[in-house]
C-alpha cells in the first residue's frame, strides 16, 4: 500500500502546460458542430478583443513594434524561432509551424477544423480599432506553418 | 496563436460566451462533453492504477501548470487529496485586468472530475468555499466493499 505527499509552490515550475492546447482545440470544434462557423469567430473575437484589449491600446500607442513584441514573446514561450520582417508601416511574421498544431498532432488530438481562426481572427480582433490590418497570408492546416501580414490600412 | 500560458483567460471567455449563448445548461453541456472527450488519459490512469493513476495524472498538470498546491495519497486509507493553496487558473484570471472571470468558472473543476471518477467507483469531493481566494480542496476516495 502506497502512501505519497508532495508540495510545491508556484515558484517551483514554468507555467508551460502545451495540453491547454488540446482543450482549447476540443472547444473550437464543440462551437463549430453546436453553433456554427461563426459562433467560432464571433468568440475568439470575443476573447481577444478583451483579453487583448492592452496590446490593442498599445498598437495605437507604438504601432507595429508593439505587435512585433507581442509575437515575439508569444513564441518564445512555446519555443518557437519566428521571422519578422518589415517596415513601421508593415511587418510579416513567418512561423515555420504552431506549437499547439505540433503538440496536438504529438499527442494525437484533434485539430479543430477551425483553429486557423486562432491565427486569423484573433490577430484581426486585435488590429480593430487601430490604424492597421491582419491578413493570414498562408496557413497550412496540416503543421500551422503559417505566414501572416500586418499592414498600415490605406487611407 | 493563443499560447497555451494565454489558455485560462480563452477558457473563461468560452464560458461566458457560451452563457450568453444557451444559459447554465449551454455551459454545463460544454463541461459534460469535454469531460466525455477529453479526459481519456485520466481516465485510464484511474481505471488501470486507481487512486495512483489520479496522483499520476494530477502530478504532471499541477506541476506544468505551476500550481501551489499540497497532494497525498494513501492507499490503505482509499483516499486521495489535492489541497489547492493558491490555483494557477483561477489566480490569473482574478489578476487579468481586462477579463471578468466567468462567475462559475471553479464549477468545471467539479463536473469535468466526477464525471470521470465517480462512474469508475470513486467518490469525488471538491470544496469551492474559498474559490474567491483561488484556493480549493479535492478528495477522491476508494468507495467501501458492501
Amino acid at each position: 500500500m502506497t502512501r505519497l505527499s508532495i508540495q510545491r509552490t508556484a515558484a517551483d515550475n514554468p507555467y508551460l502546460h502545451k495540453d491547454f492546447h488540446g482543450a482549447l482545440s476540443t472547444g473550437i470544434d464543440y462551437l463549430q458542430r453546436i453553433y456554427g462557423d461563426d459562433a467560432v469567430r464571433r468568440y475568439l473575437r470575443q476573447f481577444a478583443r478583451t483579453f487583448y484589449a492592452p496590446l490593442t491600446r498599445d498598437l495605437n500607442v507604438r504601432g507595429l513594434a508593439a505587435m512585433r513584441a507581442h509575437l515575439e514573446a508569444i513564441y518564445a514561450v512555446e519555443g518557437v524561432e519566428i521571422s519578422l520582417t518589415g517596415t513601421e508601416d508593415e511587418l510579416v511574421l513567418a512561423v515555420p509551424y504552431c506549437p499547439a498544431v505540433r503538440h496536438l498532432r504529438a499527442k494525437h488530438y484533434p485539430v479543430a477544423a477551425l483553429f486557423v481562426e486562432t491565427t486569423r481572427t484573433v490577430y484581426a480582433a486585435i488590429c480593430e480599432d487601430t490604424p492597421f490590418t491582419a491578413e493570414l497570408l498562408e496557413y497550412d492546416a496540416e503543421t500551422g506553418r503559417a505566414r501572416v501580414r500586418f499592414s498600415r490600412r490605406s487611407a | 496563436m493563443i499560447p497555451c500560458t494565454h489558455f485560462i483567460p480563452a477558457y473563461s471567455e468560452l464560458f461566458t460566451f457560451l452563457d450568453h449563448e444557451g444559459g447554465d445548461a449551454a455551459v454545463l453541456d460544454f463541461w459534460n462533453y469535454l469531460s466525455d472527450n477529453y479526459l481519456d488519459n485520466l481516465r485510464e490512469l484511474a481505471t488501470t492504477q486507481g487512486l495512483l493513476g489520479c496522483w499520476q495524472y494530477w502530478q504532471q498538470t499541477l506541476n506544468e501548470e505551476a500550481a501551489d498546491f499540497t497532494m497525498t495519497v494513501d492507499e490503505e486509507a482509499g483516499e486521495f487529496r489535492i489541497t489547492m493553496h493558491r490555483c494557477p487558473s483561477k489566480s490569473r484570471l482574478l489578476e487579468c485586468p481586462d477579463i471578468i472571470p466567468y462567475p462559475h468558472y471553479c464549477s468545471h473543476c467539479d463536473t469535468l472530475y466526477r464525471r470521470v471518477l465517480e462512474p469508475l467507483g470513486f467518490h469525488y469531493q471538491i470544496d469551492l468555499s474559498r474559490c474567491d481566494e483561488a484556493a480549493c480542496e479535492v478528495v477522491v476516495r476508494t468507495k467501501p466493499s458492501i
